[in-house]
Order: structure tokens, then sequence, then C-alpha cells
């Protein structure tokens, strides 16, 4: 069995994987077919974010794995040997 | 066909049809509201699939078989084959 903290931690990606892959399907795919004065455009950005965030994101996550190779790199320097 | 040509081609199909759609390139004139949502279909797809990958990670977080006393009996082991090893002359 997966300690407490393991599944809390599991269940929680779990959970904010779905939730944000319920908002981005209604975003994208099911907000087009609803009419343009209905009230549940108001809980969503105009539709240029939808493409723009998650390249954001992408960059970050491009940025934040350079870092760490950068990091784990500089850290694994041996110095020269010198005679 | 290796398994990369199949991935391809099947990629590159889907990509012409969703350029055909997407550009209108038949000469279909899709509706407004089907091209509002093939523009951005590969975004989406790629954010699904990020979305599904998360949430398997998670899932196997939550569901793994961990087995303290398991674990505990083979770190127990590992020291006593390496005293064994290193009383017989490897080094570690």
């Amino acid at each position: 069995m997966a300690s407490g903290v393991d599944q809390a931690v599991g269940m929680g990606l779990v959970g904010f994987s779905l939730l944000l892959f319920i908002y981005y399907t209604l975003w994208v795919i099911v907000l087009p077919f609803v009419d343009s004065d209905h009230v549940i455009h108001g809980y969503f950005l105009p539709r240029e974010y939808s493409v723009i965030l998650p390249g954001i994101a992408a960059l970050l996550l491009v940025l934040f794995v350079g870092m760490f190779i950068v990091v784990v790199m500089w850290k694994n320097r041996k110095p020269k040997k010198t005679q | 066909m290796t398994k990369l040509a199949e991935w391809l081609s099947g990629l590159t199909l889907l990509g012409v049809l969703w350029a055909a759609v997407t550009f209108d390139l038949l000469g279909l004139d899709p509706p407004e509201a089907v091209l509002q949502v093939s523009r951005p279909l590969p975004v989406f797809l790629l954010v699904a699939l990020g979305c599904f990958s998360l949430g398997t990670v998670g899932y196997r977080v939550a569901t793994f078989n961990d087995c303290q006393p398991a674990a505990a009996e083979l770190q127990e082991q590992i020291r006593e084959a390496k005293t064994d090893l290193q009383s017989k002359g490897l080094r570690f």
C-alpha cells in the first residue's frame, strides 16, 4: 500500500488533471457551439488564450528542464587533475 | 514497415485531414463553429495528452504496491552481501 501522503498527492494529481481536462475541453470543443449570449461564456477567457497559455506552459517546461540539466551537469563537473 | 514509419504516416494522414478542414483546401466551406473547433485541435490534443499523462502518473503513485517489510528485508540482505563480499576481497 502506498503511504498516506503518496495516496493524497497521487489522487490530487488525478483530480487536478481531470479538472484541467474538463475545463479545457469545454473551452475549446463545447463553447463554439453555445450561443454567444449564454452566461457560461463569462467563465472562460477569450479563445486566443486557449492556445497562448499552453504555449507559455510548454516554454516554461522546456526552460525548467534545461535549467535542471545545467544545474546537475554543473554540480557533477570534476576539476582537472594537476601534475 | 517500421514503427516509426507507421507513426509518421498516421500522423501525416491526420495532419493532412486537419489542414484540409482548417484551411479549406477542398472547397468544403465548413461552418464557422467547426472552424473554431478545428483550428486549435493540435494544441488541444497535446494538452489532453499532457493531462492524461499527469493523471496516469498520479494514479500510479497513489496505487503503488509499496511493501515496507519487504523493503527493510531487502536492505538488510544488501548489507549482508556487502560485508560478505568485502571480506572476500571485493572493493566497493
